[in-house]
This record gives structure tokens, C-alpha cells and sequence, in this order.
């Protein structure tokens, strides 16, 4: 398999394009809209401090996003959940989650094979988890807990390796492929996010592909950050390079029809410098190379 | 090390609260002298001055213009506890500027601040002491343009309130 192939060839199985968004941008939701089957919501990103610490979902965006939902099918992202910390995941996650799924109807959901705090302390960013026993059977457990609670399918996502590997107990493959065999969850895999870890830590993605078991990736990511004192940073504020598409393409070849979708991802921060065209030129593009 | 040992001591990295022992574990050692451990506390503040770009645009003009920005927003990841919600750590931020020692710092955070809350519903009236006269410094934080030169001593409250139209209004004290 030719992984991280600088071509972007024509992909032999098809599959729908989605893409991010966070609310309060109605002018953005319309141009998305003809061009996209899905659209990623994150719960933490439309909500609000209600005064205190109370953190609601924002009435209007929750409207915004019920008055397209005949145009458009809905999944759910989310960032807070933290559902590798040692002491236990974000309750407030739960509520928001279970407030948004109060209103719209979600094809599934999911969340990122990270920790963000520890003992109550965030860290300001996702760390990836150790591929320990130890952490395998928590991340089991909980996500055994999650289908079961929300009756949804359930997807974890590949992070980024901002720092160096722990020593344990599985390969990045083997911990993922053993954690959706033991679960029967699904996989994100952010094509973007293993090209940082190729860039940032020689991270070997022809490997890894080889090794994962690629019928449980339901939903791959495509984005670009930038790049920092030598670093790929894992920001959402580009347009997805062509061997990042390339990537994602081979996934979904390899995949066997369980690649159900595409999501550009980019953060709200970079739509004014992006602008609309680009943005809807870029899922025109996924367009092409996934839908034919 | 199990799972807890490993992530606290992470979190004592990230957060520079934890100083790694010479008999310490291998892999924390390693994390501890990585580039990538720098990198990513880089990260972490470049993620904060976007969110705050977007959600307290005003302040962040002034710091920036100032040249204070990112120190202030180490000093504030280092000492807070920053929510990973996004829209709750502009408020958070600011709050945390309204105990400045620097006035014209204070007074714009804690504008803003009201400013947030009355949007979002806020009912409360809130004034605000400034020590400069504050409309041409709104005008040119609002266009990000250079304050200094509009820096005219005076005292003055601005008051935010729903009840007021554009929910902002200057009063001159005499």
C-alpha cells in the first residue's frame, strides 16, 4: 500500500464528506451545506457559561443546527471527555452530551484516545495514553460503559504523540486493535495527526497501517496546522495538504466499506483568514477524490 | 510506573510544578530534557492566544500592543487552571487580568468581562473606574490600532448593562 502517497488518486470506494462546525457562523453553514453529507458537531465548542461554572449548550446554536437538520446528518466529536485519565473521565461532558442528543438525532459519536486532565488539573492539551494492560483495561471499561449508556455507536480517536512514547505494552496498532475487539468500538483515524507523528517522531505510518485492522475505521479526520521551530503543530488552520488526502484515500481503500466518512477539520480561529471560498474549495476537492 | 505515577508526573512537566529527581524514571527523564515537552507548552499557549484572539479581542489588542501577551498568558497557564472549554476561558482570563497592577490592563479586562456576561444574558449592572478616557482607547483596541498616543489621564466610570442600548455607556467624572 502506497500510505502517505504524495498523489492524490482517484479513490475506489466512496465515501461522504463532512466537515466541522462550531455555531454562530450561519453565513459558513450555508455555503457547507451543498457541499457536505455530514456535519461534525462538538459539544464543548457550542457551549456556554451560564454564570458560575454552569456550562449549557448555546440555545442558538442548538437552533441553528435543528434547522438543517433535514439537509444534513449529524455526528458528534467531542474534546473534554477525557476518557483516559487515571482518576476518571469529565462528567460535565456526559451532561452536554446528553442535552445535545436530547435534540438532534446523531449517526454516532465520538472522542479522542486521550487524557486532557489529572486529578481535576488540566493540562491544556490532549496527552496520548500510555499502550499499557493497565490502560487498555480502564479505556475498555469505560468505553463499554459509554455504548451502553448512550446505545449509539462509539468511536476513539488516534491523538497526536506531543511527547515521546511510554514504554508498554502494545504497539499503537495492537493497543488500538485489541481495545475495538475487546469493545466492538470504532476508530477515527486522523490522517493529519499520523503525519505529525511521521514528521515530529519518525513515526512509521506504512507500519502502523499494516498492522491496524482498518475494517473498524468508520470516520477518517483531514486537516493542517503549521509548522513550529521544526514541529508539526496539531492546529486546525489549513487546508488539508494533498498527501494528507492521499492518506485518508488509502485508508478507505484498505478499510473494505467500513470508511463511512471524510471530515475536513478546521477551528473557528482560522475562518476569517481562510475565508469561505477555501473552505468550500477544499470540500469540493474531498469531494472529487471521494465521491466516485 | 503505573498509569496515576506517570500522568501526575506529566502534568507536574506540562505545568512546570514537578522537578525531575535523578532517580527518577527512564521515560520521564527523557520527557523531562525532550524538545518536545517545550513544543508542546508552546502549543498549549499558541492555542490559548487564538481562543483568545476570537473571544476578548479588545484586551488581547492591548497586551499584544504592549508586548505582554504571550508572558501574561504563560503566567496565566502556569498559575490557573485552565477549563477546556473554550468559551469559558476568555472569562477566565480576564477575570484573572482584572487584578492587574497595570490600570488601563484592569479596566479594559473587566469592560470586557461585563461586556461577555450582558450578551450572554447577564442582568447585572456593572461600572467600571478607568483612569484614562476610555472611548477613543475602545475605538482603537475595537480597530487594533495603537493606544498610547490616546492615553489622556481623567476619571471616568463606563457602565454596562443591558438595559443600555449597545449595553455600554461613558460617563465623565468630575
Amino acid at each position: 500500500m502506497a500510505a502517505g502517497s504524495q498523489l492524490e488518486q482517484k479513490a475506489t470506494t466512496c465515501v461522504s464528506i463532512g466537515a466541522t462546525y462550531e455555531g454562530r457562523d450561519p453565513a459558513l453553514l450555508a455555503r457547507m451545506l451543498p457541499l457536505v453529507d455530514y456535519i461534525e458537531i462538538t459539544p464543548e465548542t457550542i457551549a456556554e457559561a451560564k454564570g458560575g461554572s454552569r456550562i449549557a449548550l448555546s440555545k442558538e446554536v442548538m437552533s441553528e443546527l435543528r434547522n438543517v437538520r433535514k439537509e444534513v446528518k449529524f455526528i458528534v466529536h467531542g474534546v473534554g471527555l477525557s476518557i483516559g485519565s487515571h482518576e476518571g473521565w469529565s462528567p460535565t461532558y456526559f451532561h452536554l452530551l446528553d442535552e445535545l442528543l436530547d435534540q438532534i438525532e446523531v449517526e454516532w459519536h465520538s472522542e479522542h484516545l486521550a487524557y486532557t486532565k489529572v486529578d481535576g488539573e488540566h493540562l491544556g492539551i490532549m496527552l496520548a495514553m500510555a499502550k499499557t494492560e493497565e490502560a487498555l483495561d480502564m479505556i475498555c471499561e469505560r468505553v463499554m460503559i459509554m455504548q451502553d449508556r448512550y446505545k449509539l455507536p462509539f468511536l476513539l480517536e488516534n491523538v497526536v504523540h506531543v511527547i515521546p512514547d511510554a514504554p508498554g505494552d502494545y504497539s499503537d496498532a495492537a493497543f488500538l486493535n485489541e481495545m475495538t475487539r475487546r469493545t466492538g468500538c470504532g476508530l477515527i483515524l486522523d490522517a493529519y495527526n499520523l503525519e505529525c507523528d511521521a514528521h515530529n517522531h519518525g513515526f512509521d505510518i506504512r507500519g502502523f497501517l499494516g498492522e491496524l485492522d482498518m475494517t473498524r475505521v468508520r470516520e477518517l479526520h483531514v486537516a493542517r496546522g503549521v509548522e513550529d521551530n521544526g514541529y508539526l503543530l496539531d492546529v486546525h488552520s489549513q487546508i488539508a495538504a494533498s498527501s494528507t488526502v492521499a492518506l485518508a484515500q488509502d485508508v478507505v481503500r484498505e478499510s473494505q466499506g467500513s470508511a463511512k466518512v471524510v471530515v475536513y477539520e478546521f477551528m473557528p480561529e482560522a475562518v476569517p483568514g481562510l475565508g469561505y471560498d477555501t473552505i468550500a474549495d477544499q470540500l469540493e476537492r474531498l469531494q472529487t477524490a471521494f465521491r466516485n | 510506573m503505573d498509569l496515576a505515577t506517570q500522568q501526575r508526573k506529566l502534568l507536574g512537566l506540562f505545568r512546570s510544578t514537578y522537578e525531575v529527581a535523578a532517580d527518577d524514571d527512564a521515560y520521564i527523564r527523557k520527557v523531562a530534557r525532550s524538545g518536545d515537552l517545550a513544543e508542546g507548552k508552546k502549543n498549549i499557549a499558541l492555542w490559548r492566544v487564538w481562543v483568545f484572539e476570537r473571544t476578548c479581542a479588545l484586551t488581547v489588542s492591548l497586551l499584544r500592543r504592549r508586548n505582554i501577551l504571550e508572558s501574561l498568558i504563560k503566567d496565566f497557564i502556569t498559575s490557573e487552571n485552565i477549563s477546556p472549554f473554550r468559551e469559558t476561558q476568555a472569562p477566565a482570563f480576564l477575570e484573572w487580568l482584572t487584578k492587574s497592577d497595570d490600570d488601563l490592563v484592569a479596566s479594559v479586562a473587566k469592560f470586557e468581562l461585563a461586556l461577555i456576561r450582558v450578551r450572554q444574558g447577564d442582568r447585572h449592572t456593572y461600572t467600571i473606574a478607568w483612569n484614562f478616557e476610555p472611548s477613543s482607547i475602545l475605538h482603537c483596541l475595537a480597530k487594533d490600532l495603537a493606544v498610547e498616543s490616546e492615553l489622556t489621564p481623567g476619571h471616568y466610570q463606563v457602565v454596562v448593562s443591558h438595559k443600555i442600548p449597545g449595553h455600554f455607556r461613558i460617563y465623565e467624572l468630575r
